[in-house]
């Protein structure tokens, strides 16, 4: 699997399982979504344990800014995308692997847009 | 002890000294050192030799200034801090002395940041106090820092200091200059000075600390060079102030170099007059080749001979050998360099004689136009002469006037004294009783007249008259409301009245009884006055051309003629002054009579016209006035209620109460109200008032049980220009407490319009703007058009350096654009970035042309620049602090200190929104009110400004979207602003900064309904 | 407290060239509330490597351990046997960690993960700012409890100097001026005339450069 891809998302930025967007042909088999309460629950070394289990790429997809469910949970989640895609540019790796998403409510498109974007971005 | 220096000499004997500025090279070039020591030897007294000045690597100070020495130039060595610590400082000044350098001066050093070894270590083991501290005890006491005596020959330096007058704080640097002194230092050298009147101010502190008898002081001086360097100094030299003139004066020169020079000459002549000013300090930087003609052209060349500047021989004869071919060299050179000279001093001296015969040709000629001029001048004098005549004339009227007007029982009730001799000093006792307010108009008044007389270029005679003339009109206007407003406008036909002789006091009275209707009783016993004074004056005499109608008859000493003229400049006056307060009816009157006399009389034409086109110019409507009418009781349905406007602001949600609704539901108990609903659409309607009053309704409860009179008033402060122009603050009570004294101002609301198009404002509140948010221009319009905005709050958030960080020639465009697009009142809220502000408002305040826009906010960290940008303006600011009484205070004092007069400043006390700790905000305004109206703190009795949408919006409970438990979104955000508004107007705010429409609506209804 | 910041991370991998086993051993004081070296940044730093190794196909055992404090006795004890199973412990402890664990533990390769930057104070979340030098000789009872010695550019004694602007400091206007400070605050408090009298030279034995300081209290010493 080539494309490696794990995706974090929030109860609100996904309505539909893994297994419908893959049996749907949405996303390719290669693709994890990892669901959490909100985007601002991830850590650091979430994000980063993401790539040590091999993720070629992450993307995390969050509640619109201003649209937050926790109010401020996607804001967080976006720092802390930032401080890891410093890490990466540390460890002399891009820091485009890794990309924070704002998508609104209830729907399954920004996060699909979103993988297909860092799919095409790992191929480079 | 060794001998004197040349230096230490020259200010012993009293002399003025001049000192000169060497840098050394680079490199280990001797040449260089030797070649700029040859151009300053002869024009000063001694020279500084820098040490690695701003921190950049050059041959030191000590083999430079012995180069100095062998070349005959007395050097005063510089030993900083920086780079070594006290063991190689004493060992530096024991070599020193021993090669015969007699000058130190003891400097910290300019930080290692600033050169070109910034990841050096400085050293700083001592401060220049503590460095100066250890010379002189290595010469007083001969022994080193340690304590350990020195055996043998000790360094004994004539010390010298630096002293900045222009770094803060400001009152802190006489006192470290004392310090300095106690210290050891024995002369002094300042910061460059361009700020003349800073530095004075500085010589003035120095000399109330007696220090001008304990150090020579050497003023600074650098010609700057060009204007770039005029600006890099003015911006990027911390603890430099470099005035705008003297960047003004590089601008415009067209050579810069010569006006470099003569900027240096003119700020030496000018610190010269300075007491306490022993010397000058001129540093030509990189430009010694200036000094010579800086020192001749101000007047302190030559220098006197210097004394005891020689090498000592050890140096002497080993600079001899190393250099002996050099000074061959030299030689060599200097001799083609004297016949060149030679050369050209011969053809100087023969331009010179030619020079000097034309000079005199043209003297011959001045001559003759001096007599001539002489001849006009005698002429003029006689003309003088009579004019003078006529003015005492004038004079004696009326001293006549005035008697009797101080005979009238109520003018002495007022006054204080029985027998006022003179009008002015009647005027002045009244002064004595005058409100604040009417304090303010006359003093508004006074300095109208002072202006005046500077435009029209009256003699001290004429002006006199008139001032006289004006304040017995004011006497006049004293118990009737007056405003500001008033007051200027009378000083407008009045000096038009006045222009072709001045007017007699007691003649104008009679002009007042029409204007002033309300305080009848005095006026009246001032016309009896009035009247008496006259017939004791004796029975007019008829005038010889006949009784003109409606002329009453000529008084003595006028001809018919003339008095027919004063009398119809009179009555156009008067009927002005109707126009002005508003009474059309008795304007036309008056104006009739003029044209019964002078059917020609253009002003009266152009006036009735005016009137009959129903361009009476709005009355000042008083607050009493308003008063009385709010409690006449008569309830009238609202009038503009035809169609209501469904309230589009809350459209989107179905079971919300409408605004109508929601307001009536409050006032049901009430009847309809009897004001006219604000000019903004009638969504909102006017609150009912308590038509009873306290005193009534407390029953048989006394007075002073729960009035409580306040013994000071809140400063006016106004914001604008011509009739938009809002007054906010004045009052004597608190918020609202009309039963306990005055509120001559209501509160204002201002729109906030930003100069970028917000991006975190919930759509509730953009999309009322959103079609204007690409235009501030636009946008203030929509304020004004549409919601009737009495003033426009222009916030600059794209300026701010943590965001979009654009540049003030944007600023300048959007202000531009909104002032050329509305003309009510202007803020201009800066990003809050304290250097940013300074650096945005500056350049926007010079291309307001004359517009009287208000700039904030003015923090602790920018208050000085921009402080002296509003003074200079005549600005009126916002003063922002975080919510502390006692910074505010502070705040108040400084700006004070700078001279900007409090009657401009508005405090913004840092508020905070419903929900945000606005109770502390509450508390603080509370309090800071309370000292300005009970405890007379004039530091405090100045009006606030509280940005409230700001804070609104930006709180989490505007952004939540509607929803079962919290309600409507638009709603919840209107109230939230309204609701913080009116408890920060309890608190005392008087101008309110405000976001959307429907709150500003519900504060100025609430405004209208307290007042 | 002591403010530390992690090391840059090529410089961390290549100290940590030929280990294999390694431990990041975080500390639970100062280092951890200034979050450069507790518990969440241990794990931090331990993926970062992690993900490092990976990229260069290198296999790296790593363990991870954060001790209560690197600077007292006690919370060593352990790491003496434990130190020895590894490679390398990569203290996230300040220099005083480092240094100790080297003191104490003869066996153990310590390595330092973070450069000990100053002693200063959190003065919002994620921002902090020096406070004290450790001159050994305080002054602040002389100037309003504000330190000349650790917020003045050049260590001045006796007052602002020339580039006082306004408040700031000449040096960058992002750092204020403690003098200033220090002036306004006795001005305020009605002391400003103390600072008229003359601090006199100091001496700096007291902050190291006399050599390493100790303190010894006898009463505690067992």
């Amino acid at each position: 699997m080539s494309n490696n891809i794990i995706a974090f998302c929030c109860n609100y930025t996904l309505s539909v399982s893994e297994q419908a967007l893959k049996q749907g042909g949405l996303i390719s088999e290669g693709v994890t979504i990892r669901p959490l309460p909100c985007t601002g629950r991830l850590e650091i070394k979430d994000l980063l344990d993401a790539f040590v289990s091999g993720a070629k790429g992450v993307v995390v997809v969050g509640c619109e800014k201003d649209a937050c469910h926790n109010l401020k949970g996607s804001v967080r989640a976006e720092k802390r995308v930032k401080h890891v895609k410093g890490i990466l540019k540390e460890l002399g790796m891009s820091a485009d692997l890794i990309e924070m998403y704002f998508a609104p409510r209830k729907g399954s498109e920004p996060l699909v847009m979103a993988v297909e974007e860092m799919s095409q971005r790992i191929k480079g | 002890m060794t001998a004197k220096s040349n230096l230490e000499h020259i200010l012993a004997f009293g002399q003025f000294a001049v000192t000169g500025e060497l840098g050394p090279p680079k490199n280990g070039d001797m040449e260089v050192v030797r070649k700029k020591a040859r151009i300053l030897k002869g024009h000063v007294d001694a020279v500084n030799i820098t040490d690695c000045q701003t921190a950049i690597v050059r041959m030191s100070s000590l083999t430079a200034g012995l180069i100095a020495l062998s070349e005959g130039v007395e050097p005063v060595m510089q030993m900083t801090c920086r780079d070594r610590n006290r063991i190689a400082i004493q060992a530096e000044a024991l070599g020193a002395s021993a090669l015969g350098i007699k000058n130190l001066l003891c400097l910290t050093g300019d930080h290692q940041k600033f050169g070109n070894h910034p990841q050096s270590k400085g050293v700083f083991d001592m401060d220049s106090i503590q460095l100066l501290t250890m010379m002189s005890q290595m010469r007083n006491e001969r022994r080193f820092q340690c304590g350990e005596e020195i055996k043998g020959p000790a360094p004994s330096f004539f010390l010298g200091a630096a002293a900045n007058p222009f770094a803060d704080p400001f009152e802190f640097r006489p006192k470290r200059l004392a310090k300095k002194v106690a210290a050891g230092a024995k002369f002094v050298q300042t910061q460059i000075i361009y700020n003349v009147d800073k530095f004075a101010k500085f010589m003035e502190m120095v000399r109330d600390l007696g220090l001008d008898e304990k150090v020579y002081i050497l003023a600074g001086v650098t010609p700057p060079k060009s204007l770039g360097m005029a600006r890099y100094m003015k911006n990027y030299v911390p603890g430099l102030d470099v005035t705008d003139e003297v960047i003004a004066r590089m601008r415009d020169a067209k050579d810069q170099k010569q006006e470099g020079i003569q900027i240096a000459v003119d700020i030496i002549r000018q610190v010269r007059e300075i007491p306490g000013v022993k010397g000058v300090h001129i540093m030509a930087i990189e430009w010694e080749e200036a000094v010579p003609e800086i020192v001749k052209l101000a007047g302190l060349g030559p220098r006197p001979e210097s004394q005891g500047v020689e090498p000592r021989l050890v140096s002497k004869e080993a600079i001899e050998l190393a250099v002996s071919g050099a000074v061959e060299q030299t030689r060599a050179s200097a001799a083609q360099e004297m016949e060149k000279i030679k050369k050209e001093l011969q053809v100087s001296t023969e331009l010179l004689a030619k020079e000097k015969d034309r000079a005199a040709q043209r003297i011959a000629v001045l001559e003759k136009e001096l007599q001539e001029a002489r001849e006009m001048v005698a002429e003029k004098k006689s003309e003088t002469a009579i004019l003078v005549a006529e003015l005492n004339e004038a004079k004696n009227l009326l001293k006549n006037a005035a008697a009797a007007l101080a005979a009238a029982p109520v003018q002495a009730q007022l006054a204080g004294s029985g027998a006022a001799p003179a009008p002015q000093i009647v005027a002045s006792g009244q002064e004595a009783v005058l409100s604040p307010r009417e304090q303010m108009a006359l003093n508004a008044l006074k300095q109208g007249l002072s202006a005046l007389r500077k435009a029209m270029n009256l003699t001290e005679d004429q002006f006199e008259a008139i001032r006289q003339f004006l304040e017995a009109q004011f006497v006049l206007y004293l118990g009737a409301p007056m405003s500001v407003q008033t007051a200027q406008s009378i000083a407008q036909p009045v000096s038009a009245a006045v222009m072709p002789a001045p007017q007699p006091v007691a003649e104008s009275l009679q002009a007042a009884p029409c204007v002033t209707a309300e305080p009848q009783k005095p006026l009246e016993k001032i016309e009896t006055a009035v009247a008496a004074s006259k017939s004791a004056a004796g029975p007019a005499t008829g005038p010889a051309a006949g009784p003109v109608k409606g002329l009453p008859p000529c008084p003595e000493g006028l001809t018919p003629e003339e008095w027919r003229n004063k009398w119809i400049i009179r009555l156009v006056a008067k009927a002005s002054v109707c126009l002005q307060r508003g009474d059309g009816a008795g304007a036309k009157t008056i104006f009739e009579q003029v044209l019964a006399i002078d059917p020609q009389n253009l002003r009266a034409k152009s006036g009735l016209e005016q009137i009959s086109k129903g361009l009476t110019p709005k009355p000042v409507e008083t607050v009493k006035e308003v008063v009385q009418e709010a409690s006449k009781a008569v309830f009238e349905p609202q009038p503009q209620k035809a169609e209501p406007v469904p309230a589009p602001v809350l459209e989107p949600v179905k079971e919300v109460v409408k605004p109508e609704a929601l307001v009536q539901k409050i006032e049901e108990k009430k009847a309809e109200p009897h004001r006219p609903a604000p000019v903004v659409q009638a969504a909102v309607q006017s609150l009912p008032k308590e038509t009873v009053s306290l005193a009534d309704r407390a029953g048989q409860v006394s007075k002073d049980m729960f009035l409580e009179q306040c013994s000071a008033s809140v400063r006016p402060v106004t914001i604008g220009d011509g009739p938009k122009a809002i007054t906010v603050g004045g009052a004597n009570t608190l918020p609202f407490h009309l039963f306990e004294g005055d509120m001559p101002y209501p509160p204002k609301v201002a729109f906030d319009v930003l100069d970028v198009q917000p991006d975190d404002w919930p759509d509730v509140l953009s999309r009322h703007y959103s079609d204007v948010f690409a235009d501030s221009a636009k946008w203030a319009q929509k304020c004004v058009k549409e919601y009737g905005a009495e003033a426009i709050c222009l916030s600059l958030v794209s300026t701010d350096p943590n965001g979009m960080n654009r540049p003030a020639a944007d600023a300048v465009k959007t202000v531009k654009s909104v002032l050329d697009a509305v003309d009510v009142p202007l803020v201009l809220w800066g990003c809050g970035n304290a250097e940013k502000d300074t650096e945005t408002l500056r350049e926007v305040t010079s291309h307001l042309e004359g517009r009287r826009v208000c700039i904030a906010p003015l923090t602790d960290a920018n208050y000085r620049s921009l402080g002296a940008t509003a003074l200079g303006m005549n600005l009126p600011v916002v003063a922002a602090t975080p919510i502390d009484v006692n910074l505010a205070k502070q705040l108040n004092i400084l700006l004070e200190n700078l001279g900007l007069p409090l009657e401009n400043v508005l405090m913004d006390p840092s508020i905070g929104a419903v929900g945000y700790g606005m109770e502390y905000t509450y508390s603080v305004m509370e309090r800071i009110r309370l000292a300005a109206l009970t405890q007379q703190d004039a530091k405090l009795a100045v009006p606030f400004i509280c940005n409230i949408g700001r804070e609104v919006w930006k709180a989490k409970e505007t952004k939540i979207p509607s929803s079962d438990s919290l309600g409507d979104q638009e709603r919840r955000g209107i109230l939230m602003e309204a609701i913080t508004a009116s408890a920060l107007l309890l608190a005392g705010g008087d101008l309110l900064i405000m976001r959307h429409p429907m709150a500003v609506e519900l504060t100025n209804v609430l405004i209208q309904g307290m007042m | 407290m002591i403010i530390a910041e992690r090391k840059p991370l090529n410089e961390i991998m290549d100290m940590l060239q030929g280990v294999s086993r390694l431990l990041v051993l975080g500390c639970r004081g100062c280092v951890a509330i200034c979050s450069a070296g507790g518990d969440k940044e241990v794990g931090i730093l331990a993926s970062a490597i992690r993900l490092g190794c990976k990229n260069h196909g290198l296999s790296m055992e790593i363990d991870t351990d954060t001790y209560i404090r690197q600077c007292d006795p006690e919370y060593l004890e352990p790491l003496k046997e434990l130190g020895g199973r590894y490679d390398a412990v990569l203290s996230m402890a300040c220099g005083v960690g480092v240094n100790f664990v080297a003191d104490r533990c003869e066996n153990v390769r310590v390595l330092p993960a973070l450069n000990t930057s100053f002693y200063g104070a959190n003065l919002s979340s994620g921002e902090w700012k020096e406070m004290c030098a450790g001159c050994g000789a305080c002054v602040l009872h002389l100037t309003g409890g504000l330190c000349p010695v650790a917020r003045c550019a050049k260590r001045l004694s006796n007052g602002p100097c020339g580039g006082s602007v306004g408040g700031r400091c000449e040096i960058d206007p992002e750092v204020s001026c403690v003098w200033f400070a220090i002036h306004a605050r006795m001005q305020k408090m009605g002391k400003a005339d103390d600072l008229m009298n003359i601090m006199p030279i100091r001496d700096w034995r007291t902050a190291g450069h006399g050599g390493p300081r100790s303190r010894k209290r006898e009463d505690l010493l067992s």
